[in-house]
């Protein structure tokens, strides 16, 4: 055994010496290679993930080393302690995918989901390579709290097959509110959809005693349209330069040089963050075209990254309404330490706002305006791994005063990241931690099963307007709930042969 | 030199895959095109006037009526050749259709 690790270190260590961004470029471009991407597009690919690191490093240290005089005097002024700095989703990503072990939950997810695949547990293919990092954020954060790499793994491939079944689930309401022929393909693994458990519960509440609110909803893609660029990115950068620097008691020359920098900032992450995908895109088609030669004559959904729902007004409606509450709350939330800034488009969110409520913009609102402390606690909770991890993968500046976090207010997965947290300290072995660890995991697995069952039903209400079939739904075992009366000829056996109803 | 435009939800992933495909599909097809990736919410009437051609992911509601010619360019993102090419041909069509170059 020593002497395997000795050759391990020897092989291994010069390597690990060179630094992240080096390191990733020979570990992404010896990957890529190994699912046969040629081997310059595969160095590309490399090459790229190293300058997206390098990168992402130069714009956080521009950002914090302008606001973090602000930052202290916003909090001796106010008195309100929200020190750490929200960077927004690209940031994280890239230093997400700066740790190896990304690649090695990505690998461990590619067969886990062939497996399902084969045992006929999903009808989707996941190509969405590149949003692994939020699966790999929740392990490697379960290692920062204290799990080994098993425990991690195991917490990874719980929450993934979760994943996956749920994209199957959701399958037919892409397809209604997309208008799409229900052969299109289009599904998603995202994990933002995670959260739909959760608002379906609220969702479920309206429904019994707030159906009425429904009737007042608006026209999100008119109140998107008016609002037109004061809604970008960069506009926002502007407020919130404006707005820390006004209670920071800053002089006009800095606020003017604070809502610059923010701008630049947000734009800037946006920018990287592409470099970033255009790095992994090599593997991504070396891994769907792996998977296709595998699986010749079955069709099967496609999960991909989410914007494809993107196009849905309510969206953005929601997104831009939500912000300015999400300040507020971020003011006033107990435990927060999250001033929002790069993560206040509520992307994590409404996305699943608008699956669970197929678009009601009432409802997007109210139970977004509800949940969102959840993000905001647990981009909190985060924080002290997210700023040790871009230390290590040299994606945080050195020159930043110790202590300064960095983490995101609205970054997908709020309660998986709670499950982390709780794993991971029931891993050392503290009696309370396993307690808690193992109510959350029941009660985490008991609501996507609630939440199964509802979406079950709503997929054979599709089925009785025929906009599905029950066939497509039967693959993949998301909809054995019964579809009686109006099951079309030809359906399969079983397909209607369950107990209950379809409301 | 023809303009496409792609969007997506963040204006990173799904929009740049879409920019690559259509920039390296075209170029070798013989056209002379530049894409650019935004986010959809940053999307105005003004800015579209800029484009040839938009290229959405799936059926978009911007709040405002498209002048210009539009694809749907979302199922290039299933990184399948042959669900690729009829939004290459698509592209191609409209780029014809419509005198572009």
């Amino acid at each position: 055994m020593d002497a395997i690790i000795s050759f391990a270190n020897a092989v291994f260590q010069p390597i690990i010496d060179l630094g992240a961004a080096p390191m990733m470029v020979i570990i992404l471009t010896i990957i890529a290679m190994c699912f046969k991407v040629k081997f310059t597009d595969a160095l590309m690919g490399g090459l790229k993930l190293g300058i997206a690191l390098t990168g992402i490093s130069a714009i956080i240290n521009i950002l914090t080393s302008a606001f973090g005089d602000a930052m202290t005097a916003f909090v001796s002024s106010t008195g309100i302690q929200l020190t750490i700095t929200d960077l927004g989703w690209a940031p994280l990503a890239t230093i997400t995918w700066g740790s190896p072990y990304t690649l090695f939950f990505l690998m461990i997810m590619v067969i886990v989901d062939a497996v399902m695949i084969v045992l006929d547990k999903t009808n989707t293919i996941d190509v969405d390579v590149f949003d692994i990092w939020h699966l790999a954020f929740v392990g490697l954060a379960c290692m920062y709290f204290g799990a080994n790499l098993i425990v991690a793994t195991l917490l990874v491939v719980f929450i993934g097959v979760l994943k996956i079944i749920n994209s199957d689930l959701m399958k037919p309401t892409f397809t209604d509110l997309l208008d799409a022929p229900e052969a299109n393909p289009m599904t998603t693994t995202h994990m933002n959809y995670m959260m739909n458990p959760v608002i379906m519960v609220f969702n479920k509440f309206f429904d019994k005693f707030l159906p009425w609110l429904d009737k007042y909803d608006f026209d999100a893609a008119k109140l998107n349209s008016k609002i037109g660029f004061w809604g970008s990115k960069f506009a926002i950068g502007i407020y919130l330069g404006i707005f820390v620097g006004l209670l920071g008691h800053q002089d006009i020359k800095s606020i003017c040089t604070l809502a610059l920098t923010a701008a630049v900032c947000l734009e800037l992450f946006s920018l990287i963050g592409s470099w970033f995908i255009s790095a992994i895109e090599p593997l991504s088609q070396g891994i769907t075209n792996f998977a296709n030669s595998k699986l010749q004559g079955r069709t099967l959904n496609v999960g991909l990254d989410w914007p494809f729902l993107a196009g849905r007004a309510e969206i953005w409606a929601a997104a831009n309404v939500l912000a300015p509450i999400m300040l507020l709350e971020s003011l006033v939330l107990p435990g927060n330490g999250l001033l929002p800034l790069g993560g206040i488009i509520a992307m994590g969110l409404t996305p699943a706002l608008l699956v669970v409520t197929r678009g009601k913009m009432i409802r997007m609102i109210v139970i977004g305006a509800i949940v969102l402390p959840v993000f905001l606690w647990a981009g909190t909770l985060v924080a002290p791994f997210v700023t040790e991890t871009a230390i290590q993968v040299g994606a945080f500046p050195s020159s930043v005063a110790a202590g300064t976090l960095i983490s995101d207010t609205t970054m997908e997965g709020p309660i998986e990241k709670f499950l982390a947290f709780l794993v991971g300290n029931a891993s050392t072995g503290q009696i309370t931690f396993m307690i808690y660890a193992l109510l959350a995991l029941v009660a985490y697995l008991l609501i996507f099963l609630w939440y199964r069952r509802e979406m079950q039903k709503r997929n054979a209400e599709y089925v009785k307007e025929g906009k599905c079939h029950p066939d497509k739904l039967v693959t993949g075992k998301f909809c054995d709930v019964p579809v009686p009366e109006t099951v079309p000829e030809g359906a399969p056996e079983g397909a209607a042969a369950s107990e209950g109803s379809t409301e | 030199m023809i303009k496409i435009l792609a969007a997506c939800g963040a204006g990173v992933n799904s929009s740049h895959q879409i920019k690559d495909a259509l920039e390296k599909e075209m170029k070798a097809r013989g056209y002379n095109v530049s894409c650019d990736a935004v986010m959809i919410k940053d999307i105005t009437e003004g800015m579209l006037a800029h484009y040839d051609i938009f290229a959405q992911i799936a059926k978009t509601d911007l709040g405002f009526e498209v002048k210009i010619p539009v694809v749907d360019a979302g199922p290039i993102l299933y990184r399948m050749p042959a669900m690729a090419k009829p939004v290459y041909d698509a592209v191609e069509k409209v780029i014809k259709d419509n005198g572009l170059s």
